[in-house]
C-alpha cells in the first residue's frame, strides 16, 4: 500500500483505528440505546436514526477482544454502510480525516503513528456471524 | 408478440399492463434521480448499479405482460449503463442531460405503447440510447423533444408536481380517497371555530362572574346589614351566570364529540388511503397457477373468493410470495393426479381456493386445496428421521403440532419432493414474512380432503395493535393478535390457571437477563398455533397502537425479535415473536403436563357450512367455529349452500331457516337425499322454533336446534350432542 486518502482516524478503548472515508455515512452522537437481551456483546444495542433501527455495534467485541464500555446515549458513533447493512460503532473519539502510510509492515499516519485499519465488510461480516450463532442457537430449556 | 399468444384474457392483461406501467414509470424515475444527483458527472458504481438493476427488472417485467419493443428498449439502455462502468467509459458531460432525455421519453412511450403511434416513438429511442452509448457519431445540438407529453394521469393526483428528492416506493391513492380526507380536514377547521367560540363566551362568563362577586364584597363590606336590594341583584345575576355556565359546558361537550368524530373519521380515511382490494393479489395468483400448470400439466382451477376485501397495499405486496410457495406446494403435493382424485370419486380437476376476508381488526387469507390431506403420520416420521424431532417429541405431539412444525423448518409433506416447491422450506419462509407482518399462519389438513393453510395479519401493516409491558426497566411488546389475556402469577409458580386451563409460565426476567424479586407479578398470556403460556413481566403498560419497524439484516437472525417500533420520545422497543416464546415454553423434552395442555384449542375438527342471509350471522359463526377449530365455508342461502356441497363434502351444517332462494328445511331434505351427506350432523339456527319445527328436525336427523341470538356456549353444546 503506497497510500491510502481518506481515511477517518478515531479511539476507542485508547486503541486508535481507521476506516475509509467512503463506507462512513455519517458522524452522530447516540440517542437512547434500547438494550438487545440474548445478542452477542459485540452488539451493544439498537438506536433510532431518522426512524430506522440503527444497531450498534462494539468494535473490540466483533474483533474478539474484550468488549468495551456499554453503549450510552450521547457516545458518539460512526455510522457505516457496507453489504446492504447500515450500523454504528461506538467510538470515544473522532480524531481527523488523514491519509495512511505502510512503512516497516506497519500501517501508519502521517505522523508515523501507527493504528488499526478496519474493513467495514469484515467487521459486518465477522458481527453477523456472532449474532447468527447465538440467535439461532436452541433456546434453553 | 400478440396478446393471444399470452395466457391472460383481454381484461387480465389490461389490468397486468396498468400495474406494470405504474411500476415502470417509477423504475425510470429512480434511473432519473440517480442521474439528477450526480449533476453532469458520471454516477458511481453504485449508482450505475442501481440504475442497472431496475432497468433490468423493467425488462423481465415488460416480458411478462408482452411489451416487446420494451423489452428491447430496457435491453440498450442496461447496455449502455453498463458501458458506462466500464474503460474507456463512454460518459462525456452531455450524457447526464441525454439519460434524462431517454427516461422521460420512455415514461412517456409506456402510455402509447400498444397503439398504433407507438412504434415510431420506440424507433426515435432506439437512435438515441444507441447514440448515448456510442457519443461520438452523435450529432452534438439537441433536436427538440420527440415525444409529446402525455395527458395528466387521472389516477395520481397527488404525485404530480411534487418535488421528488429521492425515489422511493409511491402509494397510488384514488382520488375519492383524497376528497374524504380534504372533507374532514375542512371539517375539523369548523371544530375548531366552533369550540373557540365557546370558549371565549367562556372568558366573557368568567369576567362577569368576578364583577358580580365584587358587588356582593362590596355590598357585604358595608358597615351596615346589605340591602336586600343588593343582595337581590347579585343572586339574580348569580343565577343566570349559572344558567349561561351549564348551557356553554354541555355544547362545549357536544363540539368536543364531533370533533371526536370528525378526528376518527380522518383517521379512517388516513388508513383507507394505504387500502386496496385483494383483486390484484389474486390476479397474480391465477397467472402464478398458469404458469405452474403450463411447467407441470397438472390440472387445478383457481377459485377466488372476497376479491374485494380491502387490505393494505404495502401488505399485499409482501404476500405475493407466500401466496406464489403456497400456491406451488399446492399443486407440487396437495393435489393427486387426475387418475388418483377419479379413483377416490373426487372432480378429475382439482380446485385451490384462495379466500380474503375481514376479521374483525384482521385480514385472513386461506389458501386451501381438496387435495390429498398432509399425512400427519408420514410427516411425524420424516421429523424424527431427519433429527429435527427426538423420537419422544413425536409420539407426544398431537396432529396440529405435527402440521405446525411444516411451518417452522425444512421439512417436506412427500418424500419425493420436486424442485417445485422447494422441499418444504418456502412454507417456513411463508411463516417468516408473515410473522414480520404481525400476522400468524396455521395450518390445518384433513387426509383425503385438502389442506388449508390460514394467513392472519393485522389489516394494516402500518399501525398495529400490540401488547407493551416493561422487563428490567425496558419496554418490550407483543402484537394483541397474540394476546388474549393478562393475569397475576406467583413468583416460583412454573404453570398458571388461565381460563381452566394450566398453563406454562414463562419468567421473560430471566430470558431478557433481568431477575425480578417481586411476589406476584403481572402475566401476559400468549397464545400462538394453538399452544397458550403465560409470560410475567414487571409492569403491563397495556394495549397501544404501534408502528412495526423491521429489525434489519444484521438484527434478523435474533429470531426472539419479530421487529421494534419507536416510542412516543424516540427510544427503541422491541417486539417479542410469540413463536419464539412458545417454542421457549415447550421445550422438546418430554413432560406429560405440557403435552395435555395441547389439547386445548385448535385441533382440527373439520370443514363446516355455515348458511344464512345475514351476513352478520355468517361472519360470527365463522368466527366462532374458526376458534374450536373448523375450517368454515358460508353461503347466503339454500341453493349456494346445495352448489357449494355437490363441489366439497362438509363435516358439519350450520344453518338458517328462512332465508331466499332455498329455505332451511328444504335445504335439508335435499342434503340427505345425498349419499354423502345422509347422516352428516346438521345444527339449524333459527330466531323462531315451534313444535312442528322440532318435530320436522327430528325427522330429518337434526342434530340440534338452536335459538338465535347465537352465543359460543349454545352452540358448543350443540355440536357436544354429536
Amino acid at each position: 500500500m503506497a497510500e491510502l486518502r481518506n481515511v477517518i482516524v478515531f479511539t476507542i478503548g485508547g486503541v486508535r483505528y481507521a476506516v475509509e472515508l467512503r463506507w462512513v455515512r455519517e458522524v452522530v452522537s447516540l440517542g437512547f440505546v434500547t438494550a438487545v437481551p440474548t445478542a452477542p456483546t459485540a452488539l451493544g444495542g439498537v438506536c433510532n436514526l431518522h426512524g430506522t433501527i440503527l444497531p450498534v455495534l462494539d468494535v473490540a467485541a466483533v474483533l474478539g477482544q474484550a468488549p468495551g464500555p456499554p453503549a450510552r446515549q450521547g457516545d458518539g458513533a460512526l455510522v457505516l454502510e457496507t453489504e446492504g447493512v447500515v450500523c454504528a460503532l461506538r467510538v470515544d473519539q473522532v480524531d481527523h480525516v488523514a491519509s495512511l502510510h505502510e512503512s516497516g509492515g506497519a500501517i501508519v499516519d502521517a505522523g508515523g503513528r501507527p493504528l488499526t485499519l478496519l474493513d467495514p465488510g469484515m467487521i459486518v461480516r465477522r458481527a453477523l456471524e456472532m449474532i447468527t450463532t447465538v440467535g439461532t442457537a436452541e433456546p434453553q430449556a | 408478440m400478440s396478446d393471444g399468444e399470452l395466457d391472460f384474457d383481454a381484461d387480465e392483461l389490461a389490468m397486468l399492463r396498468q400495474l406494470f406501467r405504474d411500476e415502470a414509470k417509477d423504475a425510470l424515475e429512480t434511473v432519473t434521480t440517480r442521474v439528477l444527483a450526480g449533476g453532469s458527472a458520471k454516477p458511481t458504481p453504485d449508482a450505475l448499479t442501481e440504475m442497472m438493476r431496475v432497468t433490468h427488472t423493467l425488462k423481465g417485467a415488460a416480458g411478462t405482460v408482452g411489451l416487446n419493443t420494451m423489452v428491447d428498449l430496457s435491453h440498450r439502455l442496461e447496455s449502455a449503463l453498463a458501458s458506462f462502468g466500464r474503460e474507456p467509459s463512454p460518459w462525456t458531460p452531455a450524457t447526464a442531460d441525454l439519460l434524462v432525455e431517454v427516461t422521460d421519453a420512455l415514461r412517456a412511450y409506456l402510455d402509447v405503447a400498444t397503439e398504433p403511434t407507438g412504434d415510431a416513438v420506440a424507433d426515435t429511442i432506439r437512435d438515441r440510447i444507441d447514440q448515448i452509448a456510442r457519443p461520438n457519431r452523435r450529432p452534438m445540438s439537441l433536436p427538440p423533444p420527440f415525444v409529446e407529453p402525455p395527458p395528466e394521469p387521472v389516477i395520481e393526483p397527488a404525485l404530480d408536481g411534487a418535488p421528488v428528492p429521492e425515489t422511493k416506493a409511491w402509494l397510488r391513492v384514488e382520488p375519492e380517497r383524497i376528497d374524504e380526507l380534504m372533507s374532514s380536514a375542512g371539517e375539523l377547521l369548523f371544530d375548531r371555530t366552533r369550540i373557540e367560540r365557546r370558549v371565549q363566551l367562556l372568558r366573557t362568563l368568567a369576567r362577569d362572574l368576578a364583577r358580580t362577586r365584587q358587588n356582593l364584597h362590596d355590598a357585604l363590606d358595608t358597615p351596615d346589614v346589605p340591602s336586600r336590594a343588593a343582595l337581590g341583584e347579585a343572586e339574580s345575576e348569580l343565577a343566570g351566570q349559572a344558567a349561561l355556565l351549564s348551557q356553554t359546558t354541555a355544547a362545549l361537550l357536544d363540539e368536543i364529540e364531533a370533533l371526536r368524530r370528525t378526528i376518527g373519521e380522518l383517521q379512517k380515511s388516513l388508513t383507507r388511503i394505504r387500502m386496496g382490494p385483494a383483486r390484484d393479489l389474486m390476479t397474480h395468483a391465477a397467472r402464478t397457477l398458469r404458469a405452474l400448470r403450463r411447467a407441470t400439466g397438472a390440472r387445478v382451477e383457481l377459485r377466488t373468493i372476497g376479491e374485494e376485501t380491502e387490505f393494505d397495499k404495502a401488505v399485499a405486496e409482501q404476500l405475493v410470495d407466500p401466496i406464489t410457495q403456497l400456491l406451488r406446494n399446492a399443486v407440487a403435493h396437495g393435489v393427486e393426479p387426475p387418475e388418483e382424485r377419479a379413483a377416490k370419486g373426487k372432480p378429475a380437476t382439482a380446485t385451490v381456493t384462495i379466500r380474503a376476508r375481514q376479521d374483525g381488526n384482521l385480514l385472513v387469507l386461506e389458501v386451501s386445496d381438496d387435495g390429498r390431506g398432509i399425512d400427519t403420520a408420514a410427516l411425524r416420521e420424516r421429523l424424527v428421521s431427519t433429527g429435527q424431532w427426538s423420537a419422544a417429541r413425536a409420539e407426544l405431539a398431537n396432529d396440529p403440532e405435527i402440521l405446525d412444525a411444516l411451518l417452522g423448518s425444512g421439512v417436506s409433506v412427500r418424500d419425493d419432493a420436486d424442485e417445485l416447491a422447494g422441499r418444504g422450506i418456502g412454507i417456513g419462509l411463508v411463516r417468516q414474512t408473515v410473522s414480520r407482518l404481525g400476522g400468524e399462519v396455521k395450518v390445518s389438513s384433513m387426509p383425503g380432503r385438502g389442506t388449508t393453510f390460514s394467513l392472519r395479519l393485522p389489516l394494516s401493516t402500518a399501525l398495529a395493535q400490540a401488547m407493551l409491558f416493561k422487563v428490567g426497566g425496558q419496554v418490550y411488546a407483543i402484537p394483541n393478535v397474540h394476546v388474549i389475556d393478562t393475569t397475576l402469577v406467583d413468583a416460583l409458580a412454573t404453570t398458571a390457571s388461565v381460563r381452566h386451563e394450566q398453563l406454562p409460565v414463562l419468567r421473560l426476567d430471566a430470558l431478557l437477563g433481568h431477575s425480578s424479586a417481586a411476589d406476584r407479578r403481572p402475566g401476559v398470556v400468549v397464545s400462538f398455533a394453538g399452544k397458550s403460556l403465560v409470560c410475567t413481566v414487571d409492569k403491563i403498560i397495556g394495549p397501544r397502537e404501534i408502528i412495526i419497524k423491521p429489525l434489519g439484516p444484521l438484527l434478523a437472525p435474533l429470531t426472539l425479535y419479530a421487529g421494534a417500533t419507536i416510542s412516543g420520545s424516540g427510544k427503541i422497543q422491541l417486539i417479542l415473536d410469540p413463536a419464539q416464546l412458545v417454542r421457549r415454553a415447550y421445550p422438546d423434552a418430554p413432560d406429560a403436563a405440557i403435552s395435555d395442555a395441547g389439547s386445548a384449542p385448535m385441533v382440527l375438527a373439520g370443514r363446516a357450512l355455515v348458511i344464512d342471509d345475514s351476513r352478520a350471522i355468517r361472519e360470527a359463526m365463522t368466527s366462532m367455529l374458526g376458534r374450536e377449530g373448523w375450517i368454515v365455508d358460508v353461503a347466503e342461502d339454500g341453493a349456494r349452500a346445495l352448489q357449494m356441497t355437490r363441489q366439497l363434502r362438509y363435516d358439519l351444517i350450520v344453518t338458517d331457516l328462512e332465508m331466499p332462494e332455498l329455505g332451511g328445511f328444504d335445504l335439508i331434505v335435499h342434503l340427505r337425499k345425498d349419499e354423502r351427506f345422509k347422516t352428516t350432523p346438521i345444527v339449524i339456527i333459527t330466531s323462531r322454533a315451534n313444535p312442528e319445527h322440532r318435530r320436522r328436525a327430528r325427522d330429518l336427523g337434526v342434530l340440534a336446534l338452536v335459538a338465535k341470538p347465537i352465543t359460543r356456549r349454545k352452540l358448543l353444546e350443540a355440536l357436544a350432542t354429536r
